[in-house]
């Protein structure tokens, strides 16, 4: 490599530069795998399962619920969600700061749908260098075969990904008939393509530029960082100077550029952490290949802290530092949330009723005196059974239903029941008195709601 | 190219925000425009949703990138077109 000035990345004049990661095998690259394939068998597969006759994660947004398993989340829960989005948060802020981004190196989309596009590249172009001498051929037969298959083949796994994505909103089955069939409506046409251009441009075309340029946790992450988070490390006391030959007092480090070669963010890591290194560990085992054909010790690049560095650590010294205040902290927090979350949703009453006063009738006076005022009573079943349900009502004397005091409500429906609501004359002074309704359902006591409104005299 | 990039990507994420939150709150159905119930299917308020607030956070976007411009970028260049450096967006090629 000639040692030509290049334009520094500055964002706006930047000309892009293809890089060819070389594969790489090793530890780290086998649990990248597992990753891709734990996660793409919970995201593909996912979308398959059925629970009670129904497709078992489905996130219904014509109805606005949403289905895991044996659990139906409605608007009104979206406290759960706003409990796992802390949950997330607080995951990758404890994994951030034990590991540095293991999230980024195995189980991002990102880098998942990018090892799996390198793989079909590599299948169908041939190792970094064919493709390297491909890129640089003139356009041939076999170029242009070879360009073919592999965006072909790109194109399939992306569309898959579009069609099992809105798969989660339209159930796949019926998704897939209505392809078959050519009657997909335009919008669910427009989500599979969208989604399956934004996956085919991302791993196929930008990679590591989304990690560089668009991703904000690459910026923030070193926030999350201290001296004893473990991050990719280049050794330099054990391998400088670097030198081919084996000379006397020369390092470990062979500047073979492996580690460089096999970067998929294209920098190398013997400078030192960079804001780029997504922490995907193929340095370390490609130098660790290196160091075995050399025979000598593993390691030359490794997670590593930089207190282990400066201190000169062993490998059970830098892990003790694992139990630090700050992961302690993160890690009682999470477990805090997790538990209390884990409650909520355990205590959750599967019944939920809104009471809307109505507003057109204020209160009046019906036959005998009686002072009536009228609601709506949005009852919401929860659960995926029929269920009847007894209304009552009470917080002043006399107070009563007027007419039905109990309602049906079919499986995971809402429904609006009108009722009105009654007292004997002269019982209250004009004015506005809370009162409460209580639902509960027929035969299981435990299901009850309990909700206030008011009750108004003229 | 990039510019374009920096305004439209930040906007997708604050828009695909904005929608969530809206649409969790707001039901389609509970929706109206110019006093009419909107009639088009959920999915397509949804998505129609979408990209209207990924348009505004990108209008935001951009009047942020136009407002960063350099006094450089913006006053006339004191150089000749052809003295100037090479990865200057004005320099002659
Ligand atoms: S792979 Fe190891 S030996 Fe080769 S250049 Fe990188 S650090 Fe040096
Ligand atoms: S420097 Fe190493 S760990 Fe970081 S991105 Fe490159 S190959 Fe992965």
């Amino acid at each position: 490599m000639s040692d030509a000035p290049v334009l520094e990345e500055r964002s706006l004049y930047e000309v892009h530069q293809k890089i060819y990661p070389r594969a790489v095998h090793g530890w780290f690259a086998a649990w990248r795998w597992a990753l891709v394939v734990a996660t793409q068998l919970v995201f593909y597969g996912g979308a398959w399962l059925t629970w009670n006759g129904r497709q078992a994660v489905l996130f219904d947004i014509v109805h606005r619920r949403f289905y895991i398993f044996g659990l139906v989340f409605w608007p009104q829960d979206v406290i759960y969600l706003t409990a796992l989005l802390v949950l997330s948060a607080l995951s990758l802020f404890l994994f951030t700061a034990v590991a540095g981004r293991l999230w980024c190196g195995y189980a991002c989309p990102q880098t998942v749908y990018t090892e799996i596009f390198l793989w079909v590249e590599r299948l169908v172009e041939g190792d970094r260098n064919a493709q390297m001498r491909l890129d640089e051929s003139d356009l041939s037969f076999n170029k242009f075969l070879r360009k073919t298959v592999k965006h072909s083949l790109w194109i399939g796994i992306a569309l898959w990904t579009g069609i099992t994505f809105v798969g989660y909103v339209t159930p796949i089955r019926e998704l897939l008939g209505e392809i078959r069939s050519l009657s997909l409506g335009p919008w669910e046409m427009f989500w599979v393509g969208f989604y399956g251009f934004a996956t085919y441009g991302n791993a196929g075309w930008m990679r590591e530029q989304v990690c560089k340029y668009l991703c904000p946790y690459a910026r923030f992450q070193s926030a999350m960082f201290d001296r004893d988070t473990m991050i990719i490390t280049y050794d330099a006391g054990r391998g400088e100077p670097r030198g081919k030959k084996k000379s006397a007092g020369a390092g470990d480090c062979v500047d073979c550029g492996i580690c460089v070669q096999v970067c998929p963010t294209g920098i190398d890591i013997r400078k030192g952490l960079q804001y780029e290194c997504i922490g995907c560990a193929a340095c370390v085992d490609g130098c660790d290949q290196v160091m075995d054909k050399l025979a000598r010790p593993r390691g030359l690049i490794r997670y590593s802290t930089t207190n282990a560095m400066e201190e000169g650590w062993t490998r059970r010294e830098m892990l003790r530092r694992l139990l630090r205040p700050r992961v302690l902290v993160y890690s009682g927090i999470l477990l805090g949330v997790t538990l209390l979350a884990g409650a909520a949703l355990y205590a959750r009453v599967p019944l939920k009723v809104d009471v809307i006063r109505d507003r057109a009738a204020i209160a009046r006076e019906v036959e005998g005196g009686s002072i009536e005022n009228i609601y709506r009573l949005q009852i919401m079943n929860t659960t995926e059974r029929a269920r009847a349900f007894t209304i009552e009502v009470s917080g002043l004397p006399t107070i009563r239903l007027a007419g039905e005091s109990t309602a049906g409500i079919a499986a995971a429906t809402s429904r609006v029941v009108p009722v009105k609501v009654r007292i004997d004359p002269a019982q209250a002074a004009p004015g506005t008195y809370p009162i409460v309704f209580t639902i509960r359902a027929i035969g299981d006591d435990a299901v009850a709601v309990h909700e206030k409104s008011v009750f108004i005299v003229r | 190219m990039n510019r374009l990039v920096s305004i439209l990507w930040p906007a997708f994420v604050v828009g695909g925000a904005a929608e969530v939150v809206f649409f969790t709150v707001v039901a389609p159905q509970e929706l109206y425009f110019f006093g009419e119930a909107v009639e088009l299917g959920p999915l397509a308020t949804y998505t129609i949703g979408f990209f209207l607030f990924w348009c505004i956070a990108a209008a935001s976007s951009a009047f942020t990138v136009f407002l960063q411009k350099s006094a450089e970028e913006i006053n006339r260049c004191p150089l000749e077109p052809r003295e100037r450096p090479p990865g200057c967006p004005k320099a002659e090629p």
